[in-house]
């Protein structure tokens, strides 16, 4: 019998790839995203504006604080009784935005900060305007605290995406349930699904061990 | 060039500028002294808005600094800053470090930007460290490539916030070099220093604060030889002894 379902599974691979080319496609979009809007809210985070920062501070907290299938049924299915109606593939990187650039303004927030005051002043007092100051003095030294935990942190964005099948987009996950249900051997069907996203995941694992050896130097 | 009209400053409860009047002349050369904590460093550091201030105006060069529709990036152009801890950007050699304001503040070309930054480097002894981080520099190299930062900008003001206090006394006299042939070029600097041989040496006038007073000015000589007060008197007597 394992031989049979071995052979189904070998048979409907494919259905298999394009669950990868799905979930590969929802997490290099929503890295993207979530990498974009990080920035932007970190940088206004690690700010003098008080609002914009209890703002930002309020965000976060409910994107962290809060299971990541919660945000996305509020996305998917509460979004549209206020206006917003999104079809699956959308909702999720709209809520892959919302969750994962909430954890990547804390990251990117925390290595702004860690840069002494007197870099600001220095580059402050020689007549730069505070986006030049943040850009070219400020930022290229964060980098050094901020890359290691961003790679990490892209490795369990990545994973997360595995949450948004629960909204129907056929992604690596969602192809495991539904291949399931024709083969049952749970454990052949998701030992597959794990090993194809180890796949992605596992070269950023490597990547995020590398820099923070060379970062720390 | 510089003028405090009635300044005063509060660190929360702590008094740090109590009603400051002071006006320095184009090309002087003022030396500010006085026990830690008395305001010196303050005074200089609201002169390029660094610090905000509550009360009062301090004019340079015509322009009211503090006012809120202030071009604060013109003013900072004409007034290099000088830190106690040098504050180099760590992630560019000297020569980047000394390029980055012409460049991307006064828009020169990088061709013309490098060939000033080589001739100010040279100015202050360390052409050859051009391409050495700030990190590969002893204390004095750094704080003589940060001197060379400012003058880049060629600023018609340098302040100076205890430029030789952090450093090794062997490396006193290298950066105190610079600052005497500079004082000797025109350029109007404040310089808060407890040197007292580069006052003597170079100063036009002497600024004694404290509690965030200015409590006596006078040239060098009248300061040192005959301070009026008993408080400058004590303070001179403790730096010399010391």
């Amino acid at each position: 019998m394992m031989a049979f379902y071995f052979s189904r599974l070998v048979e409907i691979f494919p259905f298999f790839l394009k669950g990868l080319w799905m979930t590969t496609k929802v997490a290099f979009l929503s890295l993207i995203i979530c990498t974009l809007i990080g920035f932007i809210l970190g940088m206004i985070r690690s700010g003098n504006n008080r609002i914009l920062k209890w703002i930002i501070g309020t965000y976060v907290a409910f994107a962290r604080g809060t299971p990541f299938v919660v945000q996305i049924f509020i996305v998917f299915f509460i979004f549209p009784e206020w206006g917003l109606q999104l079809e699956a593939f959308p909702a999720a990187l709209l809520a892959m935005a919302i969750m994962g650039s909430a954890f990547i303004c804390e990251i990117v927030a925390s290595g702004i900060n860690a840069i002494p005051k007197g870099q600001w002043e220095s580059a402050s007092s020689s007549g730069l305007t505070k986006l030049q100051q943040l850009r070219l003095v400020i930022l290229p030294q964060s980098m050094k605290v901020i890359v290691p935990p961003l790679v990490g942190q892209y490795v369990l964005l990545i994973k997360d995406t595995s949450v948004v099948s629960v909204i129907g987009v056929m992604e690596l996950t969602r192809v495991g349930w539904v291949t399931v249900v024709r083969i049952p051997e749970g454990l052949m069907v998701f030992a597959l699904v794990g090993i194809l996203y180890f796949s992605i995941s596992y070269p950023l694992i490597l990547l995020s061990n590398y820099l923070e050896q060379r970062m720390a130097l | 060039m510089i003028e405090f009209k009635g300044v005063n400053k509060w660190f929360g409860k702590l008094h740090v500028l109590n009603q400051i009047d002071l006006k320095i002349s184009k090309g002087e050369v003022l030396v500010i002294c006085g026990p830690s904590g008395s305001g010196k460093s303050t005074l200089i550091r609201c002169i390029n808005k660094l610090e905000p201030i509550q009360s009062g105006e301090i004019i340079v060069n015509e322009k009211s600094v503090h006012d809120p529709s202030a071009n604060l990036t013109k003013i900072r152009e004409e007034i290099g800053f000088i830190f106690q801890q040098f504050h180099l950007y760590p992630h560019m050699t000297a020569l980047q470090n000394i390029m980055l304001a012409p460049v991307n503040v006064k828009k020169i070309s990088k061709a013309k930007a490098e060939k000033i930054a080589r001739q100010k480097l040279e100015r202050v002894g360390l052409d050859e460290k051009a391409d050495a981080y700030p990190g590969q520099l002893s204390g004095g190299q750094q704080q003589r490539v940060a001197i060379a930062r400012g003058l880049a900008m060629s600023p018609e003001i340098m302040l100076f916030d205890e430029p030789t206090s952090a450093l090794d006394p062997e490396m006193i006299g290298e950066v105190l070099d610079v600052m005497v042939s500079l004082a000797s070029e025109g350029i109007t600097m404040c310089v808060v220093t407890h040197e007292m041989g580069f006052a003597k040496k170079v100063a036009d006038r002497v600024l004694f604060m404290d509690e965030g007073k200015i409590i006596e000015t006078g040239t060098p000589t009248d300061f040192f030889d005959n301070p009026k007060t008993d408080r400058a008197a004590d303070f001179i007597s403790k730096i010399l002894t010391h």
